[in-house]
């Protein structure tokens, strides 16, 4: 992988490619052990360095088992090649045992240092704030505004305990062991391995396992004693066991504190504390065994007992804290006190000292940005299959609609049809209407035909006149052209006659006598059903002067003097504009 | 630090991208659509005319032939035709039965169907004696010929001091022409 540039002198694609980069070329969305507690991880390495001695002890967190780990020398410490080849060391042993990540967790016991709170920052409420504080900008909350805060790597310890002056205090380690972690981590980078470091502070992780040794029946104070090589560190609990206060106490080339009595006593004195209970924890290869025996002397009302905490057998007795550090401790049955075990549940005793800086943190994209980064993967993924599933639809509709013979078709092709529909349709209509020119709708032979089927021989009827006539209505405007087509008979009638008039003279009879033409002739001008016509008669009879009577044998049906009666007859057929036998108005097309 | 980034290149322009390019695509298939919409309008505007001029070509093709023969008789002037074929039923009927008593007279001006119609016509009158059925066949066969004549007025009397059987017909006729 190329060499990573701080995201701050990227610009955003730049940023982004490089985050990119690291999704594909590293572990780190895959794993999520890059982003664990080192303390978390299923493979551990301990390492205790006490000034003295160097020691380091593997732990397997599935079998829950400790081993030796490779040697380790303050040379390995204090000398980056030699920190990167132990790290392959162990990094080949964590993979020979098909681990995935590795947690490497310094206890340093070399040094320990406190100094004063600012005594302003007394509320119990800000300690959080101060812990991050302490963090990032140490100097805010010092005491003593002397101190170079940024050649060291400052922390705070709450005092919980009731009545306590202060709400804590400050512990602080040097930075002399930050290029080791770093070198640790660094191979841990080149070989896409996941190795987190925690530098703890071996002290802070000791008290924090005292409620194994420390007696919480007697009603008094406690006051545990950590002897380490170069210091000694006194943690004073009241009768409560609230921690009240933490002190160290430099050896200066000696077994023990010069002072050690004498701090010891004012310390109590100005605690208020009556004979305490003293814990003497070695916490060395080689320590002064006789503080119990002088404190005895020293303090005859008070118990002084020897402790130790209990370890695996890979462990010596004077190495607790790789066993103490472990998350949950598993020796812990009850918390020494309601206060103590909030420090512990709140990880006060576990912080890490020499974490990664900013910029090293920064360069790699935080948990949170990895898991957008590999979902925004599979985002972009379905997006983009999701859009070539749209982008295919889109293409399959447009290859159906280019494929059809729609698409294929020409509108010049179309043209010669369209003429030739227009050519045909004109001929249509000319033969429309020359069809309704040609109708039979006024023809004389079938007038003829109806006065004749009107008035047959011997009906007693004679007919001496008949004028037909066919005349257009006012049709202005119309389509078509409705007429009217009327009959005008004048005769003679005898008596039998008249009956035969009265009878057709009804719009029933006269259309019965029209039905009967129009089936004879074939002539459905004539049909007397259809709406758009109508049919009226009128028969008026009146006496003929000149009739003579006579004798039956003496009549002749040509005589005008043998009826009785004159009539004159009136047929009106009206054909509306509307009637399929109706003229066309226009002119051939 | 690199959330913004991510966020940015990581979904935010390639959604954008995505977005542009099927907004591109759904235009270009819109517009496809349209053009296709369009084509299947003048197709299936073809398809219609196609099928009409079948069935109109279907319609008209038994009519045409005999449509010709008519239009043939149409554009002939009609006087005269109708005097060529009185003349031609005359000579089938018995003459004493039918007599022509004029020439068939055109009318000064249309009248009837014709005076109320932009299609052209004239019109003519013409009479004749005979007996009633004679004249009756001769009217069947003559406007059998000249289905164009259109009957405007029809008079029958009976000839006067006469008992014969023959009668007096005078007719007027608007006769349709092309």
């Amino acid at each position: 992988m190329n060499t990573l540039v701080h995201p701050a002198s990227l610009n955003p694609f730049q940023q982004y490619r490089q985050a990119c980069s690291l999704l594909r070329g590293t572990s780190r969305a895959r794993l999520p052990a890059w982003y664990q507690n080192a303390l978390e991880l299923d493979f551990q390495i301990h390492i205790r360095h006490d000034g003295a001695t160097d020691r380091a002890y593997f732990y397997n967190r599935s079998k829950d088992e400790w081993s030796e780990a490779p040697l380790i020398s303050e040379a390995t410490l204090s000398d980056d090649d030699a920190a990167s080849a132990y790290a392959l060391q162990i990094l080949k042993h964590v993979r020979s045992l098909k681990g995935t990540s590795l947690g490497v967790v310094l206890h340093i016991a070399d040094e320990f240092a406190t100094a004063e709170l600012n005594p302003d920052l007394d509320n119990p409420a800000d300690l959080k704030d101060l812990r991050e504080t302490a963090f990032n900008n140490p100097e805010e909350i010092l005491d003593d505004s002397s101190v170079p805060a940024d050649q060291a790597s400052w922390r705070v310890l709450p005092y919980p305990a009731a009545g306590s002056d202060v709400i804590g205090t400050t512990i602080s380690l040097s930075r002399r062991l930050e290029h080791f972690v770093a070198a640790i981590r660094k191979v841990g980078d080149e070989k896409n391995f996941p190795i987190i470091t925690h530098t703890l502070s071996a002290p802070l992780v000791s008290m924090s396992g005292l409620h194994s040794v420390i007696r919480k029946d007697s009603g008094k104070p406690a006051v545990a004693i950590l002897q380490y090589p170069w210091f000694t560190v006194i943690a004073f609990f009241n009768e409560h066991l609230d921690l009240r206060l933490v002190r160290t106490l430099q050896h200066r080339g000696t077994p023990r504190p010069l002072n050690f009595r004498h701090a010891l006593s004012t310390t109590n004195a100005s605690l208020e504390f009556l004979e305490p209970d003293f814990y003497v924890v070695p916490l060395a290869e080689k320590v002064d065994l006789k503080i119990p025996e002088d404190l005895k002397r020293t303090f005859p009302d008070s118990h002084v007992q020897t402790v130790s905490f209990p370890v695996p057998a890979s462990v010596p007795e004077w190495a607790p804290e790789v066993i103490l550090s472990l998350e949950p401790a598993p020796q812990e049955t009850e918390p020494l006190s309601h206060t103590f075990g909030a420090l512990r549940d709140e990880k006060w005793f576990l912080q890490d000292f020499l974490p990664p800086g900013k910029e090293e943190i920064e360069l790699f994209p935080s948990r949170n940005e990895m898991r957008i980064l590999r979902l925004f993967k599979l985002g972009r993924v379905a997006l983009f299959a999701a859009a070539i599933l749209c982008i295919g639809w889109f293409a399959l509709s447009v290859y159906s609609m280019t494929s059809k013979v729609e698409w294929k078709f020409n509108p010049e092709d179309g043209k010669a049809v369209q003429q030739r529909l227009v050519k045909l349709t004109l001929e249509r209509q000319r033969l429309d209407h020359w069809n309704s020119l040609l109708e039979d709708r006024s023809k004389a032979w079938t007038s003829m035909e109806t006065l004749a089927r009107l008035f047959p021989a011997e009906s007693d009827i004679l007919v001496k006149s008949f004028n037909h006539t066919v005349k257009p209505d006012n049709t202005r405007g119309q389509a078509k052209i409705a007429f009217v087509k009327e009959w005008m008979i004048t005769g003679f009638v005898r008596e039998d006659g008249l009956d035969y008039l009265n009878t057709m003279n009804s719009r029933e009879g006269i259309s019965k006598q029209f039905a009967e033409i129009s089936k004879a002739t074939g002539n459905l001008a004539f049909d007397p059903s259809p709406t758009t016509r109508t049919l009226v008669i009128n028969v008026k009879t009146q006496e003929n002067s000149s009739f003579r009577q006579m004798l039956a044998e003496d009549m002749v049906d040509s005589d005008e003097s043998t009826y009785p009666y004159k009539f004159n007859l009136t047929i009106t057929q009206r054909f509306e504009s509307t009637d399929p036998f109706a003229a066309p108005a226009g002119k051939a097309p | 630090m690199y959330k913004q980034s991510i966020i940015l290149f990581g979904i935010v322009l390639p959604l954008v991208v995505v977005i542009a390019v099927l907004a591109a695509s759904a235009y270009f298939r819109s517009g496809i659509t349209t053009s296709f919409a369009e084509k299947t309008q003048h197709y299936t505007g073809h398809e219609r005319s196609r099928i009409a001029a079948l069935e109109i070509e279907a319609r008209v093709k038994g009519q045409r032939e005999i449509s010709e023969g008519w239009q043939e008789t149409l554009s002939k002037q009609t006087t005269s035709l109708v005097t060529t074929n009185l003349r031609e039923i005359t000579e089938k009927l018995p003459p004493k039965e039918f007599q022509q008593t004029s020439f068939p007279e055109p009318l000064d001006q249309p009248s009837g169907f014709g005076g109320v119609s932009a299609q052209k016509s004239s019109g003519l009158k013409f009479r004749f004696r005979g007996t009633y059925r004679t004249v009756q066949r001769a009217f069947l066969e003559l406007e059998t010929r000249m289905p164009n004549l259109q009957l405007q007025e029809l008079k029958i009397d009976p000839m006067t001091n006469s008992e014969s059987s023959l009668l007096n017909f005078q007719v007027v006729y608007s006769a349709w022409e092309n």
